[in-house]
């Protein structure tokens, strides 16, 4: 019939005569909203081409909170799993007013076995859409592979507690009894640590005597976990603190000890590997071999169905250890205690995955004089870009002597900032908002962060210009379903990922929330009472979707590129994605909308 | 009533002919909704340039049982009327004769009642085109639908008064507008308003 598009797959399985006969084939049925169209355990009489209206796709069996498991929309299809198996699994339920296409039963299975690409389609989509099904069930949206779940319970050894008055001799003995590495001695109500380097060290570097009690040696500060975390967090604080055990402390005793070799036994996928390569690189050259493997990492992690959340975790962690130790091979030790290294953007935030432009800055102590400064930074960009980190087209670098500084003018920098409220000045003080230290001193950034907050937490002028960025770009849900092309694809980044950063930028400054992760600076603002628990959990969701949704983008381009491919990574287009994830990304973005007139409403937006 | 006697007069004539089945009533459940396309807008003068009939059952506007006649060029076809159907002349040279359109028209349609957006109006042309070659004009029942639409928006607003037209009446239904001035997309959209207000009124609303 007229209207009938059939430049979308299945029907570009079929060559012009086989479209001619789904042309003439077809009828037209309306349904009213509410109506069901097709009831499960029905027989499939019919595919139904949705022309206009949607559809929702109803497990009858589970309960109303999680029995959609589908939407359909304009131009999508439904009905032929259920032709092929018989009858229909499950209800589908028009939502709104809908216009579908018949097709048929006779026809459709004629198509089928006179076009066997045709038939292969619905196949695939029936196995493609049950993995999708299990693995909701299996962990009510949560895709863990199971050994990602273990909680650091699972894997922990009774503590070793000696007292603090005991002997290195008596230490030794004790170590060796219980095949341990390391032991807890209470000193003065507090616990530490002693390990068997310390003890080593004691005996022959410091020559201590045997006899020497352990509360004589200095124990450097617990580095802790609780029970109900997950293994892999610990893993991720044990690569950020360069330890090797953390302790489980339980309401503020210790219950147990988690050692890196026995969360190597769980982990024994690559990740662990890879960031075990970053540490122990002891030259340039070695860091960057380590380095390059990290994509690997990246597209290992999400073949596992480990939640975004954890990767970015761990590749945060991952990629601030890389960037630390090139600043130790590159700058001069001296320089180390008075001067930071200071890392901005999604790197700031913890946020980035694959490695994207460096966005970093300096900044020096008062009256520290260091001559070569600018060369040396020059070197640092110059070895981020051989390990993977391109340069930054906005300049923002090291190299850059705009982003060198001591603390005052740092604090001069923001200050003007602050005062001019031009685009480009308060895009800088949202790339500042966002930094990080990563090398060097970190008490150096702490004193301009603090200004920072200071000066423009409380300038309510200042929060609603810096707020009304967010209304730049449009929230694309008028687009849904009639998108057919990739260049009029979503825009994942500007219509999703930057609303819910910046805004939640925004609120972090209003609120002086110090944390610069968007996901910390939600639970911060929950916490707060800024935001509902819930919406701050919904935003949440939100953002690790659209992200995930281009991270896909990106591994893809990847390969891509490798076969001379190019694409937009920032634009999704919703016909290439399933039904299920065509339905998240749509509550999602209407998540954002909400968030947006919201801020608009707190900061007057909508009168500017 | 002149219609009628006319009907009557039609039927009497044509009780043992080829087209006696036309005259009988209808007892099943489909409709016929047609729409033609004309070269003018007087029904004395206009000429036909296509025609569509495309079959309701039930609720479904079965577009796989339709009709979609083009005619041969007719000498009135001018770039007014082409500007609005879309249809040059040279479209129209493998048109068919009217004669044969309007027998397989007629066949088509049978005796299922006809629905129309302003039926009178194609009714008109289709009549004076028959009755010369057949001897009758359609005895079928019709329907207006444009005229359900205006009882409709008069009864809700009594206020309006003004003629319904085609798209704003397919917009506040909610029905797309298919393939709009071809004759095949506006029976298809005439036949989905038409089901819409069956709907609405069977529901009470």
């Amino acid at each position: 019939m007229i209207d009938l598009d059939l430049s979308q797959p299945p029907f570009t399985l079929l060559d012009e005569p086989g479209r001619e006969r789904v042309r003439q084939g077809v009828d037209l049925a309306y349904f009213d909203r509410d109506e069901i169209i097709l009831e499960a355990g029905q027989p499939g009489e019919y595919v139904f081409l949705i022309h206009k209206g949607e559809v929702a796709e109803i497990d009858t069996t589970q309960p109303a909170a999680r029995e959609r498991i589908g939407h359909y929309t304009q131009g999508d299809l439904f009905g032929a799993i259920s032709i092929l198996n018989g009858k229909s699994r499950y209800r589908f339920r028009a939502e709104q007013e809908s216009l579908c296409y018949l097709m048929p039963k006779a026809l459709f299975l004629e198509l089928c076995d006179a076009y066997l690409p045709f038939a292969e389609f619905f196949r695939q989509s029936l196995a493609h859409k049950a993995r999708l099904l299990t693995e909701q069930r299996a962990e009510g949206g949560v895709t863990m592979a199971g050994f990602m779940l273990a909680m650091v319970k699972e894997c922990m050894r009774e503590p070793l507690e000696v007292p603090a008055a005991t002997t290195i001799a008596e230490a030794v003995v004790t170590i060796n009894e219980r095949h341990a590495d390391s032991l807890l001695v209470k000193h003065s109500g507090r616990h530490g640590m002693i390990t068997k380097t310390d003890l080593l060290n004691a005996l022959v570097v410091d020559e201590r005597g045997r006899d020497t009690p352990l509360e004589e040696l200095g124990h450097a500060e617990l580095i802790t976990v609780t029970p109900e975390k997950y293994l892999f967090e610990a893993l991720v604080i044990m690569t950020r603190h360069k330890v090797e055990r953390v302790v489980v402390m339980d309401q503020h005793q210790p219950v147990g000890v988690v050692e890196l070799t026995d969360v190597l036994s769980y982990f024994s996928s690559r990740s662990y590997v890879v960031s075990l390569q970053v540490e122990q690189a002891d030259s340039l050259a070695a860091l960057i071999a380590a380095s390059k493997r990290t994509p690997e990492l990246v597209s290992a992690l999400m073949a596992q169905g480990v939640k975004l959340r954890f990767s970015m975790g761990l590749l945060a962690a991952l990629n601030g250890r890389i960037i630390n130790k090139a600043w130790g091979f590159v700058i001069d030790e001296r320089y180390h205690a008075d001067s930071c290294l200071m890392v901005m953007g999604s790197e700031g935030r913890g946020e980035q995955i694959l490695k994207t432009d460096q966005d970093n800055g300096l900044i020096l102590a008062d009256d520290l004089e260091w001559p070569d400064c600018a060369e040396q930074m020059q070197g640092l960009t110059e070895t981020l870009v051989k390990l993977g980190y391109p340069l930054c087209p906005g300049n923002i670098m090291v190299s850059n002597p705009e982003w060198v500084g001591t603390v005052s003018q740092w604090k001069q920098r923001i200050a003007r900032w602050a005062e001019a409220r031009d685009g480009d000045s308060l895009m800088r003080l949202a790339i500042m908002l966002d930094s990080h230290a990563m090398a060097g001193n970190p008490a150096l950034l702490d004193r301009v962060r603090d200004d920072l907050f200071a000066r423009c937490s409380g300038n309510d002028l200042l929060l609603s210009y810096f707020a009304r960025i967010i209304l730049r770009f449009s929230t694309p849900l008028t687009l849904f379903g009639s998108l057919k092309r990739p260049q009029h694809g979503i825009d994942i980044k500007k219509g999703g990922i930057f609303p819910i950063v910046h805004g939640v930028r925004v609120m972090a400054l209003e609120r002086g929330i110090r944390p610069t992760s968007t996901l910390e600076r939600l639970e911060a603002l929950a916490a707060d009472g800024r935001l509902e628990p819930r919406f701050a959990e919904d935003l949440a969701e939100a953002l690790a979707l659209f992200t995930e949704l281009r991270l896909k983008q990106q591994l893809a381009r990847r390969e891509g590129e490798e076969e001379g491919e190019q694409h937009s990574t920032d634009r999704v287009v919703v016909q290439e994605l399933s039904s299920l994830e065509r339905d998240l990304l749509r509550e999602a973005l209407h998540i954002v909308k909400d968030f947006k007139q919201r801020l608009s409403h707190r900061f007057h937006l909508e009168y500017s | 009533m002149l219609k009628m006697l006319r009907r009557v007069a039609d039927q009497r004539r044509h009780a043992n002919g080829e087209y006696a089945w036309l005259f009988r009533p209808y007892t099943g459940d489909e409709m016929v909704v047609i729409d033609t396309e004309t070269t003018g807008l007087d029904t004395r003068s206009a000429e036909l340039v296509s025609i569509a009939a495309v079959r309701v059952r039930g609720d479904h506007v079965l577009t796989s049982e339709s009709l979609d006649l083009r005619l041969r060029r007719p000498d009135s076809l001018t770039g007014d009327s082409i500007r609005i159907h879309g249809l040059r002349g040279m479209d129209l040279d493998n048109g068919e004769s009217i004669d044969s359109a309007l027998a397989r028209l007629l066949d088509f349609v049978g005796n299922r009642p006809i629905v129309g957006w302003h039926l009178g109006f194609d009714l008109a042309i289709l009549n004076r085109e028959l009755r010369p070659r057949f001897g009758f004009e359609l005895p079928n029942a019709t329907v207006d639908v444009a005229q359900l639409w205006r009882r409709r928006l008069r009864r809700r607003h009594p206020e309006i008064d003004s003629l319904p037209r085609f798209e704003s009446a397919a917009e506040r239904l909610g029905v797309p507008v298919m393939g709009r001035n071809t004759a095949l997309g506006d029976a298809v959209t005439t036949a989905l308003m038409f089901l819409r207000l069956e709907r609405t009124v069977a529901a009470g609303s």
